[in-house]
């Protein structure tokens, strides 16, 4: 397991309604593919509230964590499965 | 401090293995039954749940709901592999892991929220290296001690996350059933409900006093459950008090009669009890042998050795004498033999000839057992029995050490 901070660019649909869900992302210059969304929750920090997702590829285990504020995407975990 | 515990539980275990290990079985109602003959169902997929079967259940009961059930018999080696393989995750987080049961655990995580950012991130964590790794679910509860997390586990099932903070304790618990808390059995809530008590909240306020009167030392803890208090610690597995017996039972496939088909049970439990004690190294100065007959009257004598046995030679003779002093009145359903009066030691120097010569041969016995299987060289006698061996996970069965029973 290694835990990373890193701003990474992540494909998403929007909706329905206020729902998001990450499809692919990119990780040093490789599109990852979502295969799997194992948990989804909320995160209260100060004001924010970040959503944060575990989501699978055919390798790893992947934290990627999502700031409605900012709009910004952060990858912050890795597991190799 | 605060503590924060936590308590995971995984959903339907056994079946929930076996449907990932095969994947024609993902999606209906399968069970796991015991591998013996008379079994009942040790573990429902949540498919064969929503028909009524449950654990516990006969397979003919388990039919009669779902006719079209799948049954599988247990694989209790992969049980405790798999098992093994998810307390290792579970100590990832914290080195404070006591193992509850081969599918139940309690984290305490308060030295280690900080390093991995919260509880609920934990919790998190957990669930999806369990569910990306192994395809499983777990229901987890975080509370500020066991029972509370216990308690908040069971409230989610399956795949349940449920927190119960320290200001909430007291409204979770005021109407909360008394027989929801774990710990409380089916007995004492009904004497309970004739004390007029059916809430937590009720027996939180109940008088102690009258409540030790009634129960004895357990009314204080009694009265402490009531109030979700708990300060019992998570005691990892190397913490944890030495065993104080090694022993062995086998429910038969059929009730046996003749002092040949027991002596032959009994030689195979001293096999089993005798390779363990030895693996780690003890003796035991009492035999206990427990015999269940066919109307489930069960009922054990001992005797006190002159010498600590520890050879599997030497358990069975002491065994077949208790049974030789018994006389019989039915049919054998179980036999247990069971050594205590534990004496931990290193290896013995022995200064009989014959002796030495013995101990070098059980030696060699356990050496091939050891790098070939149990039961790879065994007693002529035993050559015709079938299913030799553990088949059942003891409720104490931990990944290492003497309470490591190997399955099959």
């Amino acid at each position: 397991m290694q835990e990373v901070i890193d701003g990474i660019r992540v494909g998403v649909i929007h909706g329905p309604g206020n729902r998001l869900t990450p499809v692919w992302f990119d990780l040093h210059r490789r599109k990852h593919s979502i295969r799997q969304i194992t948990n989804c929750w909320r995160e209260r920090r100060g004001a924010t509230e970040l959503i944060h997702f575990h989501v699978t590829d055919d390798g790893a285990l992947y934290e990627l964590t999502y700031n409605p504020v900012s709009g910004c995407w952060q990858l912050e975990l890795v597991e190799v499965l | 401090m605060n503590r924060v515990i936590m308590h995971a539980d995984m959903n339907a275990f056994f079946a929930s293995v076996e449907q990932q290990s095969n994947p024609g079985l993902r999606g209906v109602p399968m069970a796991v039954t015991g591998s013996q003959q008379r079994t009942i169902i040790l573990a429902a997929s949540y498919e064969a749940r929503a028909f009524g079967v449950k654990t516990g259940m006969t397979l003919a009961e388990a039919r009669q709901k779902c006719p079209q059930l799948q049954l599988v018999a247990a694989n209790n080696r992969l049980y405790t592999h798999v098992s093994a393989q998810i307390i290792k995750i579970f100590q990832d987080y914290t080195p404070l892991v006591e193992i509850f049961s081969v599918d139940e655990a309690f984290l305490d995580l308060s030295g280690s929220l900080q390093l991995f950012g919260g509880a609920e991130r934990i919790a998190y964590l957990i669930k999806s290296r369990l569910k990306a790794r192994y395809g499983l679910t777990c229901s987890i509860g975080i509370a500020p001690n066991k029972l509370l997390a216990k308690l908040a586990s069971e409230m989610k099932k399956p795949d349940g996350l449920t927190v119960i903070t320290p200001e909430r304790v007291a409204e979770i618990l005021e109407e909360l059933p008394i027989g929801a808390i774990c710990g409380i059995g089916r007995k004492t809530e009904t004497v309970l409900n004739r004390l007029g008590i059916f809430t937590c909240g009720q027996l939180g306020r109940f008088s102690v006093p009258r409540l030790k009167a009634r129960f004895g030392i357990i009314g204080e803890r009694l009265a402490m459950m009531g109030r979700g208090s708990d300060d019992s610690p998570v005691v990892p597995p190397e913490q944890e008090p030495e065993v104080k017996t090694v022993g062995h039972s086998m429910t038969l496939p059929r009730d046996i009669s003749t002092r040949e088909e027991i002596a032959r049970i009994l030689l195979q439990l001293a096999e089993m009890v005798g390779r363990r004690a030895r693996r780690y190294g003890v003796t035991g100065r009492t035999l206990t042998l427990t015999i269940r007959y066919a109307d489930f009257t069960t009922f054990s004598r001992q005797q006190v050795q002159a010498i600590a046995l520890g050879r599997s030679e030497e358990i069975y003779r002491a065994a077949l004498k208790i049974l030789d002093s018994l006389l019989l009145t039915q049919p054998v359903r179980l036999l247990g033999v069971r050594l205590s009066s534990l004496q931990y030691h290193e290896r013995q120097l022995l200064l009989l000839f014959e002796e030495r010569r013995r101990q070098q041969l059980t030696e060699s016995l356990d050496q091939v057992n050891d790098r070939y299987g149990e039961f790879s060289v065994m007693s002529a006698s035993l050559l015709r029995v079938k299913g030799k061996g553990s088949h059942v996970i003891s409720p104490a069965w931990r990944p290492e050490g003497i309470r490591n029973v190997g399955v099959r």
